[in-house]
């Protein structure tokens, strides 16, 4: 049975087994592997895509709980790579083997979601699901906080 | 010195700066359309392997390495560019597949830089004497008044100038000059400049591909349950079950294959570098293979080791701890001056298996087809991948294609090819392409581990404070056995090397090494045997200096001695003291070493030299002993890698290595019981969170003309220790065992 659900601003219909974890019907079904797996059980945040803005892991989320709903990944951030926080990960040359980055920008940009302006002790909190193996930590802080001020400003002139 | 020799020397960490490899320099001079790059104009020129011009003012440099985070997609192209005198902004870096025209292209023994870097620059600077000379030409000017830079020669006198892309039509067919003359380093302009990464881009938007992103058409994916206990093979499954499930394509046994030397040496008799024995379910999706793998009922001949514990490991330790065992150094006469001490140290130290778990697990995509084998490999090494796959396949070397893939995540692991043979027996049955994907809990279980190890280790002062003995005992199973043999000699077996610190500085001083033989299989965890060794030793030289009643800082400063050359002898390079000397004081400056600090924090430091870099770290850490917490507050670090390509991608690999050590410090662990690994997930092999890290990690580069030394690895065995001894300073409790538990400092 189809399920169908918008995925990146656009209608999107699958037909796969109910169970079967978004995570796989990103990769496999539609080809879209910058989500990716690292663990299986929610434990590394490699997966992580936003349902209904929420950073969700989508290795154990079943398709069939995803009907109707709004998921975007990596690829839907923006068109062109211009997301204040793919520019901050630029801006302090972030990722190193850069598997797990994909997950943490999805986490990072949730977190901003809802605090705009987060302390360390936030970005603690809301990005200790995702491992980076490379040891990046510090170069995410300080892109998280640089992607906050990129944000407060956009927010500033467009006032 | 043969250059596998010279490989296994830098893979076991010489002390000193070394003698750099050359790789063979390939100058073709011709001119030739890449059918197998669409985009390239056929007009385009490539006077070698390593680069290639087009008319567009493009240019393209190949890079012969892998790119597995270490960033050498942006150092070695940078290298090729910096003696072209072409525009950064115009390169685009291609991964090169496997072909002999790139030298070696094994990745690993923190060598990239160290090695490319003479052959790189020629590569780069003939091109450039070449454009020049068309420009010559076509001016009909003496080459003295010509200039290159930018992508374009310029006369000197009148300024008038001509772009590379110009000169491509006169350039071609010169005979490349075969000793070109290379740049001083006051003339450099991209190496040593701080320089962003060449692949950020396409791993912020999710178009990096990885091993596990390779898509071919018709490709299934397989998932293999393999024998829990290393070296067992199958009895008996039962395929006819899930044949019969949702999206499943076949069931295929997986027979263990020998895998080729990643060295490329001889593997000898009693080496044991196998791939796993299993059962292969392909299915068309990932998850259809991975679920239909949970009907697999197989049953194992488990093998030699299906006995193999954690335990019974430590007790051999214990035993082979206490007794004589192979001589590594021996200086003086530790027996006499350890008796005649005035204070007298004694500790064990101890350090577990670790796996790698890179964030990419292990996968490999292969089509076997007319009896020839396209690989497209997430490997460290695409060598020893088409040699492992040719000898499991029965055919020549030569026709297995590898593309080498971004990685996610080496660290060591990707030294070892059983990935690719799975993939490419599973291929050549199914006669399709098949991706074999493991799962977290695969390659946790599945990996070629940092072996565990104990140490014993006494130390002796004399009534003035002064190091005047020290032993140093260590026993562990051997990663050279495991790969190279039984018939090694018991010194290269050790894992140990006998120019270790505190050699050279201390003038009763004995090294010995004793194998413990496990059925455990064993590889390269970043820095080797560094890793565990480091800690030990600098743990216990903290010790010393406590007991000494001298500051650490000073102590091992004057343990190091004055600034000489040590020749370390059999061409392992030598040891620059001064060079030793000056990271330590630049840390400890840098560190604010001896400003007061509260009552429940401490600072701790940490040295290593080797890859032909010299590293210090120091470490800042506050205790809450109500909380049972630590608290890392910072970690500086002070680093002479010689010659710095690009100062970023050196600070990168320094955080990381912080990052990797600290994990080993304060979490990872493998354990083993009935010959099964314990751990399984992030659950119970945890790493280091965001929440672990340190707020700041500081790194300090010391500006250098020396030639490049290595930054994968160096920075990853001062950590725990510097860490440790942070503790001890902090809370008066030593750390001697890793992981740092709560309860070892009585924080529970």
């Amino acid at each position: 049975m189809a399920i169908s659900f918008t995925l990146n601003g656009k209608a999107q219909s699958v037909d796969v087994s109910p169970d079967m974890p978004l995570l796989w019907v990103l990769r496999d079904t539609l080809n879209m592997t910058g989500t990716k797996f690292g663990c299986g059980m929610a434990l590394c945040g490699a997966c992580t895509v936003h349902i209904n803005g929420e950073a969700t892991r989508s290795c154990v989320t079943a398709i069939s709980s995803v009907a109707g709903k709004k998921v975007t990944t990596i690829e839907g951030l923006s068109a062109d790579g211009s997301h204040p926080v793919q520019q901050a990960w630029m801006e302090e040359d972030v990722p190193q083997c850069g598997y797990c980055q994909s997950g943490q920008i999805m986490s990072a940009v949730a977190l901003l979601s809802k605090k705009p302006s987060p302390t360390d002790l936030d970005i603690d909190d809301a990005m200790s699901g995702n491992i980076c193996r490379c040891g990046t930590y510090q170069r995410i802080r300080k892109a998280i906080h640089r992607a906050a001020s990129m944000q407060a400003g956009k927010a500033k002139s467009a006032a | 010195m043969s250059a596998t020799v010279a490989r296994r020397v830098f893979l076991k960490s010489s002390a000193g700066a070394g003698a750099a490899l050359l790789l063979p320099f390939h100058l073709s001079g011709e001119l030739r359309a890449r059918q197998f790059c669409g985009s390239s104009p056929s007009n385009s020129y490539s006077p070698n392997a390593w680069l290639e011009l087009s008319p567009d003012g493009d240019v393209k440099i190949w890079c012969g390495k892998s790119e597995m985070g270490q960033g050498v997609r942006t150092a070695l192209p940078m290298i090729v560019a910096e003696e072209l005198s072409c525009d950064w902004h115009r390169v685009q870096v291609v991964q090169a597949e496997l072909d002999p025209k790139f030298g070696d292209q094994l990745t690993g023994g923190s060598l990239s830089v160290r090695t490319s870097y003479e052959n790189l620059r020629k590569a780069g600077a003939a091109a450039r004497e070449m454009l020049i000379s068309a420009a010559v030409a076509e001016w009909n000017v003496d080459r003295s008044v010509c200039r290159a830079e930018d992508g374009a020669v310029i006369h000197l006198a009148t300024r008038k100038s001509m772009a590379y892309s110009q000169l491509i039509a006169g350039a071609v067919g010169m005979q490349p000059p075969a000793d070109p003359p290379l740049k001083r380093p006051a003339e450099f302009r991209l190496i040593g400049k701080a320089t962003r990464r060449t692949d950020v881009p396409q791993k912020v938007n999710g178009s990096a591909r990885f091993g596990i992103d390779v898509r071919i058409p018709g490709m299934l994916i397989a998932s293999v349950e393999r024998c829990p206990v290393y070296g067992g093979t199958v009895r008996r499954h039962n395929a006819e079950k899930v044949r019969g499930l949702p999206g499943v394509r076949g069931v295929i046994e997986v027979k263990p294959f020998h895998l080729t030397h990643q060295f490329g040496d001889e593997s000898g008799a009693g080496s044991r570098n196998y791939s796993c024995a299993g059962v292969a379910v392909l299915a068309d999706s990932t998850w259809s293979a991975m679920q239909a793998r949970k009907a697999l009922e197989v049953e194992w001949d488990e093998g030699q080791f299906a006995q193999e514990n954690s335990v019974g490991l430590r007790e051999k330790f214990v035993k082979l701890v206490s007794s004589e065992s192979t001589v590594m150094r021996n200086d003086g006469d530790f027996e006499k001056a350890q008796a005649a001490a005035a204070t007298k140290l004694e500790a064990v130290y101890e350090a577990p298996f670790l796996a790698h778990a890179t964030m990419e697990p292990m996968n490999c995509t292969a089509h076997v087809r007319d009896g020839e084998c396209e690989l497209w490999a997430p490997t460290q090494v695409p060598g020893a991948a088409a040699e492992s796959v040719a000898k499991a396949l029965g055919i020549p070397r030569e026709r297995v294609k590898v593309h080498v893939t971004f990685i996610g995540g080496g660290f060591g692991r990707r030294l070892i090819q059983d990935y690719a043979v799975e993939a490419a027996l599973l291929s050549r049955v199914a006669r399709a392409p098949v991706q074999v994907v493991w799962s977290r809990e695969d390659d946790i279980r599945h990996d070629f581990y940092r072996p565990a190890a104990y140490h014993l280790l006494h130390a002796g002062l004399d009534n003035q404070g002064n190091l005047i003995a020290w032993r140093h005992r260590a026993t562990s199973p051997s990663i050279d056995i495991f790969y190279s043999g039984t018939g090694i000699s018991p010194r290269a077996a050790a894992q140990m090397n006998g120019s270790d610190f505190p050699a050279y500085g201390v003038p009763n001083l004995r090294f010995e090494f004793a194998v413990a033989h496990s059925g455990m299989p064993l590889g390269y965890w970043r820095s080797v045997e560094n890793s565990g060794n480091q800690f030990v030793i600098s743990s216990f030289f903290d010790e010393a200096a406590f007991a000494a009643g001298r500051d650490p800082v000073e102590f091992l400063l004057s343990v190091l001695g004055p600034a000489r050359q040590i020749d370390l002898g059999g061409n392992r390079g030598t040891i620059d003291v001064a060079r030793r000397r000056r990271v330590i004081e630049l840390v400890a400056e840098r560190a604010d070493w001896g400003k007061p600090l509260p009552k429940s924090a401490g600072r701790g430091i940490a040295a290593h030299f080797g890859y032909g870099s010299y590293v210090a770290q120091v470490a800042e850490v506050s205790c809450d002993a109500s909380a049972g917490s630590i608290r890392i507050s910072r970690v500086v670090c002070a680093v002479d890698c010689g010659t710095t390509v690009n100062p970023l991608g050196v600070k990168a690999q320094m955080e990381g290595a912080i990052n990797f050590g600290l994990a080993q410090a304060l979490k990872s662990a493998i354990t083993v019981d009935r010959g099964r690994v314990q751990q399984s997930n992030f659950h119970d092999y945890e790493v280091l969170r965001m929440s672990d890290a340190p707020p700041a990690i500081e790194v300090h580069i010391v500006p250098s003309p020396e030639p490049p030394g290595g930054c994968g690895e160096p920075g990853v065995p001062p950590a725990a220790p510097a860490l440790g001894n942070a503790i001890f300073a902090a809370t008066g409790k030593r750390v001697r065992r890793l992981p740092i538990r709560a309860a070892d400092l009585g924080l529970t």
